[in-house]
């Protein structure tokens, strides 16, 4: 994950125990390493301008992602609503596949 | 370097490719099915859950169709391609589709009764058959919403076989005809791509894998072949046609709690062919999402997640899309650009699914539409007629066909009534790519119905 998106998804994970959030945040990594190619450049040239854009606004170092994750999700442009609704889909389905998956019975 | 020889080398080992190899090899072909996925044991995974997206799915269902709106899909990447992944649900193709077809692209031997024949033969060796006793709540759902209304209502066949216990097992291609072929004499090549079909004037003389070199005649191309087609030089009426069916869902909320293992199987046919409402994976990871996609406030519904679950309208669509191949890419480029009317047929298939959810006795209607009402009462639906926007719709799909048509309209197809690709003598597409249009339903049962006969037509003709 590049740091903008690594900033939103600690954002969208900041309520869950540190386990999960590892689980989660490694699952979000790993599927968008598994995107196709011009989907992934798409989005990592978003992460770089939204990230530029987010530290500009804020005074680079200053604002987190979180402030400004609810103005993205509302800006009129379409790809960066969908950059937010993706991410958030990810985190969401992790979130509730692998958080409660049935205990494992373990043998001894 | 590996070298392998093969009289009939089968790229892909889902619903068309396997029908293809089990046959040949049965026949006495010597086989070679090359598959880029990995074998996963069919019992491993539970269905739809996220370990199994990242095992068998493409991407880890992480594909998008770029256009307004993008539209997001998924499709196998596994030995069984998406048979191990879909919900099993068996639709014959309708006897006006075939007729339809038949007469607008030419294809010979294409009638209903001939078509009929070989569903009759898979279905068999499938299992194909309706489930035992009473459907599950989840798909009784759609027959009470659907009877209230007066709708035309159908509970499908499934690719299962059922125990004495009434307990299901989808015959996918890996508990089915692979075995089959397998112990036949056919190979079987997993985690193998293809990248380049090597030419000789009009044959094509082998494949060049990324891992081993197979040799041999090319008898079937996936639609992820059509990368491999166009990277090969091979053009003509390739990757051009792309047929879906974008879906539009709704999070359905009910005051009592209802199963969420499996997929109904009933489907509401009022609006046939052109509207069909069904029910989708419902797991716990599937209701959260759906449940944020639109504007209301979820938080109680998603902790009351046991009380919820996805339904969709799917449409028969009006465009058309591309796939083309990316230099230096193993991903394709996918297109498709819906038209103002299937953002029409959208609205009207979400306000109908929502008509049919409310008459069932839900209370509360989450649609996947952006900053979408929250619907409580069917006169709240009327609001969505406006929301169905292409900024505002989130879609989805899965079946993705007809980017090699056959017939023996030239001008209009990639490969002839039994595709084999024009231009080439010994170079045939057998799976979804060859369906002219996208059904309105599951093509499973057209993708395996016209492969057996397209490989009868092969083996008559050798």
């Amino acid at each position: 994950m590049l740091w903008f998106e690594r900033q939103v998804v600690t954002t969208l994970t900041a309520n869950l125990d540190e386990g999960l959030r590892a689980e989660v945040e490694a699952y979000v990594d790993e599927t968008l390493r598994a995107m196709p190619e011009h989907l992934r450049a798409g989005m990592a040239a978003e992460s770089v301008a939204l990230g530029a854009w987010t530290r500009v606004r804020g005074g680079a170092g200053r604002s987190a992602p979180g402030a400004s994750l609810d103005r993205l999700e509302s800006s009129r442009l379409d790809p960066v609503r969908q950059y937010v609704r993706l991410l958030r889909s990810l985190v969401l389905f992790a979130e509730h596949e692998l958080g409660h998956r049935p205990a494992q019975v373990v043998a001894t | 370097m590996t070298t392998l020889d093969a009289e009939v080398l089968v790229i892909g080992s889902g619903a068309g490719g396997a029908v293809t190899a089990a046959t040949l090899a049965r026949a006495g072909r010597r086989v070679v099915v090359v598959e880029e996925g990995p074998w996963v044991d069919p019992d491993a995974l539970e269905p739809f859950s996220l370990e199994e997206m990242v095992a068998k799915y493409r991407h880890r269902g992480l594909s998008a169709a770029l256009g307004s709106p993008t539209i997001a899909y998924a499709e196998g990447r596994c030995v069984g391609g998406s048979t191990e992944i879909n919900s099993g649900l068996w639709h014959r193709l309708p006897p006006y589709l075939a007729d339809e077809w038949r007469h607008t692209y030419r294809i010979d031997e294409f009638s209903p009764e001939t078509l009929d024949r070989y569903a009759e033969g898979v279905e068999r060796e499938l299992s194909v058959s309706r489930v035992p006793g009473a459907p599950p709540p989840s798909s009784a759902v759609l027959e009470r919403g659907a009877t209230k209304l007066g709708w035309r209502n159908v509970e499908f066949s499934r690719v299962f076989r059922y125990d004495t216990n009434g307990r299901g097992v989808k015959q996918t291609m890996t508990r089915t005809l692979l075995p089959s072929a397998l112990d036949a004499g056919a190979s079987l090549i997993a985690d193998c791509s293809v990248t380049r079909l090597l030419r000789k004037g009009d044959r094509i003389i082998g494949a060049r894998c990324r891992r081993r070199h197979a040799g041999g005649a090319v008898e079937h191309i996936t639609i992820h072949a059509d990368h491999v087609l166009q990277r090969s030089g091979v053009r003509h009426g390739v990757g051009a046609g792309l047929k879906l069916h974008p879906t539009i869902k709704i999070a359905a909320r009910f005051p009592q709690p209802l199963d969420h293992d499996g997929v109904p199987m009933h489907r509401i046919t009022e609006f046939a062919p052109n509207l069909t409402i069904g029910g989708s994976a419902s797991r716990r990871g599937h209701v959260a999402m759906a449940l944020a996609e639109s504007a209301g406030d979820y938080r109680d519904a998603l902790d009351n997640w046991e009380h919820v679950l996805v339904y969709y309208a799917a449409i028969r669509s009006d465009a058309g899309g591309r796939v083309m191949a990316v230099p230096g890419a193993r991903a394709p480029l996918v297109t498709y650009r819906l038209t103002e009317a299937d953002m029409s047929r959208l609205a009207r298939g979400l306000v109908h699914l929502g008509e049919v959810l409310l008459a069932a006795g839900a209370t509360e209607l989450y649609p996947s539409v952006a900053d979408g009402l929250v619907a409580r009462r069917t006169e709240d639906l009327v609001a969505w007629w406006d929301a169905v926007t292409r900024r505002r719709t989130n879609l989805m799909t899965v079946h993705m066909t007809s980017t090699v048509r056959m017939g023996e309209e030239q001008s209009r197809t990639g490969a002839d009534s039994f595709g084999r690709v024009w231009g080439f003598r010994n170079l045939r597409v057998n799976d979804a790519s060859l369906l002219p249009d996208a059904p309105g339903v599951n093509p499973q049962s057209a993708t395996m119905t016209i492969a057996a006969r397209n490989v009868a037509h092969f083996l008559a003709e050798a």
